[in-house]
């Protein structure tokens, strides 16, 4: 028993620095960030995964010389259009979020987290539903399965937004976050501006041109 | 120069610049269309 605690670095010499709990401070070997260098990386890697996808869509499309949509199939563009002004308006409710964390001001926060989660949460739906109405499915064609992938991988990003939304919703109804921390929206509030840009792309691309 | 992975303020400016951006190629586009 003795062995193993001094295996796992818990010998009584460790005693005198029993304030630290956690593991140690990692080494930092760029000049940037962690949390920024995270994002960054996070960031160029889901651009290149999103024009996986937006190159075959062109492949399709242009080098394939196909019709878009598929003949006989029709993209409902108006809801979409308006499910584009619904994810839009919720940047704006993260940007005031974020001003209301940044201002000290409890309110703005709280309710500006909480309708962006709402906004993201009805264009989630609204997706969804738009999925068992369009009357195509991805096997149909390769129109429908690079609709279905874009549409689809989009929809995941915005799934993960959620999540992120939610916590740090929850959080701000508990009293976390100040005008000197707020990292914790911060980081999600870069994220979702970054969804409903890669949604503004699709949009206009898939169902717009 | 703007860096939107920087902080959200600048994520959201290069929302709002991409918002207008594709709304004018958008309407380019029809535009030449319909002409």
């Amino acid at each position: 028993m003795e062995s193993a605690s001094v295996a796992l670095g818990g010998g009584p010499h460790t005693d005198e620095h029993h304030e630290h709990h956690g593991p140690p401070t990692a080494n930092q070997s760029s000049r940037v960030d962690p949390q920024f260098l995270g994002m960054l990386l996070f960031i160029i890697s889901e651009v290149m995964l999103f024009g996986a996808f937006f190159t075959a869509y062109f492949f399709i499309r242009v080098a394939g010389d196909n019709a878009w949509p598929a003949e006989g199939t029709e993209l409902p563009k108006i809801i979409a259009g308006i499910n584009t002004a619904v994810l839009i308006s919720s940047s704006f409710t993260m940007h005031w979020a974020l001003e209301g964390a940044r201002n000290e001001n409890r309110r703005a926060l709280r309710v500006g987290m909480l309708t962006t989660f709402l906004l993201g949460l009805t264009f989630l739906c609204v997706q969804i539903n738009e999925y068992v109405h369009i009357g195509f499915a991805p096997s149909d064609n390769a129109q429908g399965s690079i609709f279905y992938g874009l549409t689809g991988l989009h929809g995941a990003h915005v799934f993960v937004g959620l999540t992120l939304l939610a916590m740090g919703t929850i959080r701000a109804y508990r009293g976390h976050f100040s005008a000197k921390d707020h990292q914790g929206i911060e980081i999600p509030g870069i994220y979702w501006h970054f969804v409903d840009v890669m949604w503004i792309v699709v949009y206009a691309t898939v169902y717009i041109l | 120069m703007l860096n939107p992975l920087r902080s959200e303020r600048e994520a959201f400016r290069f929302l709002l610049y991409v918002a207008v951006a594709f709304g004018l190629l958008v309407a380019v586009v029809l535009l030449a269309r319909a002409l």
